[in-house]
Formats: C-alpha cells, structure tokens, sequence
C-alpha cells in the first residue's frame, strides 16, 4: 500500500447536543418508515434519548489530500493512493478537482451501553443501537458540512459523500484512507478486518470543485442488482 | 383449553409479557403470556401443547409478519419477550426431557465481525420455533464453531456476518465445518451475504430473514 503524503488533518470535538436528530430519523431507524410507532416503543425511545448526551463522545476529522487527482473507470488516485472506489462512486467524483477524506464517531460508551444490554433487554439495546446509528449519521453530516464550507471558501462545491463498504467500494480500502489521518484518529482504531472501533463510527470520501454537484441520494445512484442497502433500507454503521 | 391457548399466542403476538405490563394498552390489567401459561399448565393443559400452539404458531405468525414488513425489529423483539416470561414455566419441563426440542442451533458472528443484534434478533426467532440455542456470541473462529459442533452432536450451525472482508471468514468457517462434518447444516446471513455467495461457499442456505432461516430448519433439519 502506498503511503499517504502528509495531510493537515482538522479534528472537531461537539457538543453532544448539537446532534438533535428529527424523530422521524430516528423512527425510520426502528423499522417504522411512515407507519405509527406502538407507544410502548415510543415511550422507550423517548426515555433513552434522555440518557443518551452524556453518553456521546462526538467528534470527527477531514483532510484534503494535495496534489493532482487521477481516476480510472473505476478507481481514484489521491496522493499516489488508489481507492478502489468502483465504477458507481468513481463516477460521481470523476469532476472533483480535490476530494475530502473524512471520519466520524460518537465514541465507544453508547454502543458498550447497547451491549451489555443485549443479555437481559433485547429491546432496549436494539432501539439504543438504532439511536447510536442515527447520532454517527449526524456527526458525519456535520463534518460533511464543515467540509462543504472549506470548499465554498475556494469557490468550490462538493459531492455526495461515500463509503467504503457502499455503492461497491470495498471495505477493505479501509486502511488507505485511514493512512491519511494520525494514528487512532477520533479514538478511530481498524481490526485486521477493517471494521471501525468504535462501530459506530463512519469514514469516506467527498468530491470537491468547481464541477461536481450534489445528487439526491439513495438506491438512484447505484445499479446493483443485490445490494444490501436497497434490500432492506439504509444500513446502520 | 383451547381458550386459555389462544389468549396465550395472542398475548406473545402482541408482546403483552405479563398482567402488570401496560402494554399494549387494550389488553393493560389483563393476564399477559406469563400467567397464561403458567394457568394453562396448572389447568392441565400439556407442556406439549403450551410451547407448540401457544408459543411456537404465535412466533411463527410474528416472524411471517416481520418478513412480510407488516410489523418491525421492535414488535419482533416485544413477543419475543412475552415469550420467554412464557418459556421460563416450560423450563422445568425441558430439563426432565418430558418436553423435547427440535434440535440445537449453534449461531456465531464470524471472527473479525463484532456485530450482535442481527444475530440475536435471529436466534431468538429460533429459539420461538423450539429449537434450542447455542449462542457463541460474536469474534467466533472456525475452531470454537467446530468445538460446540462436538459438544452438541447432531447441531445445525447459523453464521453471520456483516462485513465483506469478514464474509471470507465465513467461508474458511463454512470449509472447515464441511471438511471435517460434511452432514452438518450451515444457515448464512447478514446485510451484505447472498444466496449466490452461499452457494459458493458450499452453505446449506441462506436467508435474508429470521422467519426464513426457521422455514429451513423445519424443513431441512428436523431429527428422522
């Protein structure tokens, strides 16, 4: 793997509070997409959110790689760095002049919580890891916006962002992109199997320039004929 | 008798645990899957027919709902719960083998995969169609699978994984189970696992859901 030429990484901590998903966010994320929720659910939801902040250690990162952007059908070169981001995301980034590499956790206590949890009380772990899933999801919107305004601030305009483990981009890209930051980035570690410690963490890559644009998200964007997420609905980091 | 049994799947269908549970609130003062199956044993009701039609159909009614995208993971695990505060009156029953399982299920998380609750949500399914569950948790190398195999002769083996690298795990494991236990029968799952993928790997099967991994075991696997 080639090394990542030195990056000036910018590292944000939040306040668990600036994350204050919508309720109907966090009831997609428990299955009921435009269906009512049973009371009982919701009076659970409603009661862990409450103990939910001092749970969330929030934080993220992004760097802009320098140098010259090449791509392939289906790869992009960054800093001498090749990800194998497959023809569906290679395609939305082919216009970026620079791209943005990011992480996002909310730390390991809430997921340690929803653990323990699941020996004794199924239903609450599940619905404090749908909670969990839902707050990453906010801090990687946030730091996707800290980017865009990086980007707007060199007339720029960003891409979508996008995943390893997404749209056919291989997860095992992983450590590339992790070469990019200091080590333990966020309190960021990868296993061997490139899975996130903490789990509810998120990384990935942002198009930017004077070209690319922004797409309505989802399953419009990809093709593929099995894809998890398009089975059964966003998946949870 | 029939009654008490069907008040019995209606309380796990609809996750009313016990008389004190206020959910959900137009059952709230009744009798919930607790004392209904403790009243249906002590009415003489057999433990047979407590497990089988009051617990195992209602399951199998919530887990064809599920699939079916009527009802959702918390629904699910809401009568799971009633059935368990159910299960706990059959226990003494199980352990003086009046009351026989289907069979054993060894569920695992391959190595390198910590994922949980996808598992979890389908073991207890499993568990709601009587079949008994060995846990092995998450992190499980092929070695730990093929050391409960032989501690639980005779056991079906569910794998999950949630990763892509991790799905190669679940090939090695898959490999080893059928190089040294060509019968045994391994169920695969997780997001990003498919039906090509198990067969491939030489898996039994594959389901996208946990009502489809008990159709196979009823089908595919019950003891001759």
């Amino acid at each position: 793997m080639a090394a990542a030429a030195p990056t000036e990484t910018r590292v944000f901590t939040l306040d668990p509070h600036q994350l204050a998903p919508q309720r109907e966010t966090l009831e997609q994320a428990l299955g009921y997409r435009g269906r009512s929720v049973p009371e009982a659910v919701s009076l659970l939801l409603d009661d862990l959110l409450a103990s939910v902040p001092p749970l969330l250690q929030p934080s993220c990162a992004f760097c802009v790689p320098p140098g010259r952007l090449t791509t392939t059908a289906s790869s992009i070169v960054c800093s001498a760095v090749e990800f194998h981001t497959e023809p569906i995301i290679t395609k939305r980034l082919r216009k970026s002049t620079a791209v943005a590499l990011f992480v996002a956790t909310i730390g390991p206590r809430l997921e340690r919580w929803s653990k323990e949890l699941t020996s004794s009380d199924m239903l609450r772990a599940f619905v404090l890891d749908a909670i969990a899933s839902v707050m990453v999801e906010a801090v990687a919107e946030w730091v996707e916006s800290a980017v865009a305004s990086e980007a707007a601030t060199r007339g720029w305009r960003v891409t979508n962002r996008y995943s390893p483990g997404y749209c056919g981009w291989t997860v095992a890209d992983q450590p590339k992109l992790f070469s990019f930051f200091p080590k333990r980035v966020c309190g960021i570690s990868l296993t061997s199997s490139c899975l996130m410690v903490p789990i509810k963490s998120v990384s990935g890559i942002i198009g930017l320039g004077p070209d690319v644009k922004r797409e309505e998200y989802e399953c419009s964007l990809c093709d593929l004929a099995d894809c998890f997420r398009r089975r059964e609905g966003p998946a949870r980091p | 008798m029939n009654e008490i049994l069907e008040a019995l799947a209606r309380c796990v269908e609809r996750g009313k645990v016990n008389a004190k549970s206020p959910y959900p609130p137009d059952l709230k003062g009744q009798d919930g899957a607790d004392e209904l199956a403790r009243k249906a044993l002590e009415a003489g009701v057999s433990p047979k027919d407590v497990l089988t039609k009051g617990l195992v159909d209602a399951m199998r009614r919530v887990g064809v709902r599920f699939r079916n995208k009527e009802i959702f993971v918390p629904d699910v695990l809401m009568s799971a719960k009633a059935m368990s505060a159910a299960m706990e009156h059959l226990k003494p029953h199980f352990l003086s083998s009046s009351l026989k399982r289907r069979g054993k299920v060894v569920m695992g998380t391959v190595a390198g995969d910590l994922h949980d609750i996808g598992k979890k949500i389908v073991s207890m399914m499993i568990e709601g169609a009587g079949w008994e569950v060995i846990d092995l948790g998450t992190d499980v190398p092929p070695d730990r699978f093929l050391k409960a195999m032989d501690e639980h002769p005779g056991c079906v083996v569910g794998l999950s994984a949630l990763l892509t690298t991790t799905m190669l795990n679940m090939e090695k494991t898959v490999k080893e189970i059928k190089r040294l236990s060509p019968d045994t029968k391994v169920i695969i799952g997780g997001a990003p696992v498919t039906p090509d993928f198990a067969a491939q790997i030489g898996a039994d099967a594959y389901s996208p859901d946990p009502q489809g991994a008990v159709e196979y075991l009823n089908s595919h696997c019950l003891a001759q």
